[in-house]
């Protein structure tokens, strides 16, 4: 008998970055696989080309011996892939049974839809799964987090797929025991599951085997049965192995720093929306990293931090004195900077020069009667364009002209010009190449010897290690952990990553999903 | 909470505000007014006048819950009155010829803004201000001044009675019905409100996105071609230029009725009795005496009331999930 899934070769790249590259595996009938993998390292792009949102560069698929090239979503659910995506794909402001019975309304002989059939088939579908406390007549937006996430789950059971497709379908649902059910009915009936899952608990519970990605690659497909975690997180890590880390002043006795005890930044009981509470500090000239899996809350703590979330409850303290973080005005005005990872969207003003962009962050200084002139500019410019490294020849040019890397430059730099004392950088390497990234590291280790106290969240462990002090695990909305630098190694802050859940499987998560995906 | 109810259901139910304005106008209005207004002629009175607009306004109502915005309804309204007022049709046949014929010039400026916006992904606002001043400019070329006139067949059938029942209350009412059908209880109306709550969840949950949109800009030209035909038969003459203050009081109209401009939600009907509010506003305002330069005061703050009541609903049921 055929695999019902035979993927061989597959290959993809996103401008530098190469997000797949030679993947193979198969998936037998009745088979539930576990998908495995860093953060990044090609699990949602598998994941998109399944469901025709994005086009492979080389390589083939077949789906019960057939050649599968879905041109887009309602092209893979009619081909029998059918997929409960994590960032949960249900319509808000429609009842449940429309959503569940979504496109193919039914209808009478006027064209008309036939609500009443719409509810009692919606009805029947949730019964048959075993959910009897939903009515199908309410919105979506009535339900749980919880809730919307077995919604979203049932919708792709009820197309009767030969391949189901779970991306993270634990993050926010509270009974897990039903799902188990649901996936082992799906495998009796010879049905294929693919399982993207962070929790290896899980990946154990359900799956015979496990395809491991790593960079892109497949590091290999394991009985789970006779690997142990630690094998398993050996795969899984090594995403950044081609680069280069530059040597850094040793970390343990920052002989460059004057004061290294003075507590630049100090948080105590912080809560915002659904994180917290959470404590730790961050001392001159320290650079602390963040190790969390996707959603964990992380970035909810950032944007705390940078005065875009609000917070609730808890002290921030900088420099000792306690502070309110109201906007974002008021975080630069305290001289916290926030640099967010898209660039394009949250960072630069594309369309300006590149020295406006540094500029902008202290308008004030470089204008006489509010007037800016060049002259004033570059030369109020010039002592940061040299700290961050950034070519003078650049600062006449409009700043989309500029490479990645440069404009990472340039947008420290403009936190420089604002009088940073803290720094708050969110995966400042998604996306660029090897080069850049190299020259994003020194960046950041000559602020931080300068005296700057940097908070770094990167899905690259390796960065987290080469590049931080100590680490904060976060995990579920809170910081679970904090690593030494003595202990910084990948497998043990990984381990850290996701022993974080063992004790916590099941009560989860009402902000753990903050990225909204737009690129279905 | 009494209150939190009342506003759950004034969100649940987008147009019950203007309904319920309506109808306390109305009381005002007849009260000042005398009986005389609840007669079948003051009826048609009151609707006439109102008609092309809660037309006009239920057109821009497919466009605006995909999330979009439709201003060629101006320049369709103007190119349709003076393709009626200059083409010489006549008697009940040349009405009939001159309904068909503004559905297919409807068609045709919601065609070119449906390929352009959902096929072309051009912003919707500059696509069909684009299509509004070529309309427009189309109009001027075929009547360069006002003039022109309307058959009487169109100027008198449309604004009479039939029996003792206004035939502007029958259009009004068959026009509404079939356009909250189609919106409500076809899988097209249910993809626009799909495609303006989530475009990838609505493409996800298997909605031709592209096809459905463009869809909903080809009905808002055929309706606005029947709005232009019913201005025809309002004015009973002909005017090239686009009427500004018509597009903004149909935008009004359908803010009003508790259609928001993000997309998502909203009601023809709330569209349909928002454009009566506004002419009811006018005429109530006078009668009472107000001055007329009062009137603009009084509907602008009465657009961003409902706008306000519609938020507050969705502000509630977004605290109450919250804590939930």
């Amino acid at each position: 008998m055929d695999e019902v899934l035979h993927i061989s070769n597959l290959a993809k790249a996103f401008g530098a970055t190469q997000a797949l590259q030679g993947v193979s595996f198969e998936i037998a009938p009745g088979e539930a696989r576990a998908l495995l993998g860093e953060n990044g390292a090609g699990k949602s792009t598998c994941v998109k080309i399944l469901n025709g949102l994005v086009r492979p560069d080389s390589g083939t698929i077949r789906l019960s011996g057939r050649d599968y090239r879905p041109a887009g979503l309602s092209d893979a659910q009619k081909a029998g892939v059918s997929t409960a995506f994590q960032e949960l794909s249900l319509l808000p402001d429609l009842s449940i049974a429309i959503n569940l019975a979504m496109p193919d309304l039914p209808t009478n002989g006027l064209n008309l839809v036939r609500f009443d059939e719409v509810r009692r088939r919606a009805a029947a579908t949730l019964a048959s799964y075993q959910i009897f406390d939903i009515d199908p007549a309410s919105l979506v937006s009535s339900l749980t987090l919880s809730d919307k996430q077995r919604l979203e789950i049932i919708r792709a059971l009820s197309r009767k797929p030969t391949l189901l497709v779970l991306d993270e379908p634990t993050a926010a649902l509270t009974d897990v025991a039903w799902l188990y059910d649901q996936i082992r009915a799906l495998k009796a009936e010879g049905r294929a599951v693919l399982f993207i899952t962070h929790r290896l608990k899980e990946a154990r519970d359900l799956c015979e085997c496990a395809t491991v990605l790593r960079n892109g690659e497949v590091a290999g497909t394991v009985d789970l049965a006779g690997t142990s975690d630690s094998e398993l997180f050996r795969l899984m890590i090594g995403r950044s192995m081609g680069t280069a880390f530059p040597d850094r002043p040793d970390k343990t006795a920052p002989a460059a720093r004057d004061k290294p005890e003075e507590l630049v930044l100090s948080v105590e009981g912080l809560k915002s929306g659904a994180f917290g509470p959470a404590s730790f500090s961050l001392r001159r000239g320290e650079i602390v990293g963040v190790a969390a899996l996707e959603g964990q809350g992380q970035r909810i703590l950032f944007n705390a931090l940078a005065g875009i979330a609000r917070i609730t409850a808890g002290q921030v303290r900088i420099g000792g004195k306690p502070v309110k973080l109201r906007s974002p005005a008021v975080a630069k005005q305290l001289g916290i900077s926030f640099v967010p990872e898209e660039r394009k969207e949250e960072g630069l003003f594309f369309g300006l020069l590149t020295r406006a962009n540094v500029s902008i962050s202290n308008i004030g200084r470089v204008g006489r009667f509010g007037l800016v002139g060049r002259k004033t500019e570059i030369k109020q410019i010039s002592g940061v364009s040299e700290a961050v490294d950034l070519a003078s020849r650049y600062h006449d040019l409009p700043v989309d002209a500029l490479s990645g890397g440069n404009q990472q430059k340039a947008l420290i730099a403009r936190t420089l010009f604002a009088n940073a004392r803290c720094l708050l950088m969110f995966d400042p390497t998604r996306g660029v190449d090897v080069g850049t990234k190299q020259a994003i590291y020194s960046v950041i280790q000559r602020a931080a010897s300068d005296g700057m106290s940097i908070l770094l969240y990167s899905t690259e462990l390796r960065e987290l290690t080469a590049l931080s002090d100590r680490c904060i695990v976060i995990y579920g909305n809170r910081i679970v952990d904090e690593c030494p630098a003595e202990s910084l190694k990948e497998e043990e802050l990984l381990e850290r990553m996701h022993d974080a859940h063992a004790g916590r499987a099941s009560k989860e998560l009402e902000g753990g999903r903050e990225q909204r995906v737009n690129s279905l | 909470m009494v209150g939190s109810s009342a506003l759950t259901l004034y969100s649940r139910s987008p147009s019950s505000v203007s309904i319920t304005l309506y109808i306390v106008m109305f009381v005002v209005y007849a009260l000042a007014q005398g009986h005389f207004v609840t007669t079948p002629y003051g009826l048609s009175v009151l609707l006439n006048n109102s008609i092309s607009l809660a037309v006009g306004a239920a057109s821009l109502t497919f466009v605006v819950i995909t999330g979009g915005f439709d201003l060629s309804l101006a320049g369709t309204v103007a190119l349709t009155n003076t393709i009626i007022s200059v083409a010489g049709f006549n008697g009940v046949g040349g009405a009939i010829e001159a309904l068909l014929v503004v559905c297919v010039v409807g068609a045709i400026v919601g065609a070119v803004n449906g390929i352009l916006v959902a096929y072309g992904r051009l912003q919707s606002i500059a696509v069909t201000l684009g299509t509004m001043i070529m309309t427009s400019g189309i109009a001027l070329f075929m009547l360069n001044a006002p003039g022109g006139s309307v058959p009487d067949s169109i100027a008198y059938g449309l604004t009479g009675l039939l029996g003792p029942v206004p035939v502007a209350v029958i259009i009004l009412v068959v026009f509404t019905a079939a356009a909250a059908v189609l919106l409500n209880y076809t899988r097209f109306g249910i993809g626009l409100f799909a495609i303006g709550q989530d475009r990838a969840a609505a493409r996800a949950s298997g909605v031709n996105v592209e096809w459905t949109e463009f869809r909903a800009y080809l009905t808002a030209g055929i309706v606005a071609g029947l709005s232009g035909y019913l201005v025809s038969a309002e004015t009973g003459t002909g005017d090239p230029r686009f009427d500004a203050s018509f597009l903004l009081l149909a935008f009004a109209a359908v803010a009003i009725g508790g259609t928001s401009f993000r997309g998502g939600r909203g009601t023809v009907v709330g569209s349909v009795v928002g454009a009566g509010l506004l002419e009811l506003i006018q005429k109530t305002l006078f009668a009472v005496g107000v001055a007329s330069f009062f009137t603009g005061m009084f509907e602008g703050a009465l657009m961003i009331l409902a706008v306000l009541v519609g938020s507050l609903g969705s502000l509630m049921a977004a605290r109450r999930s919250a804590v939930s």
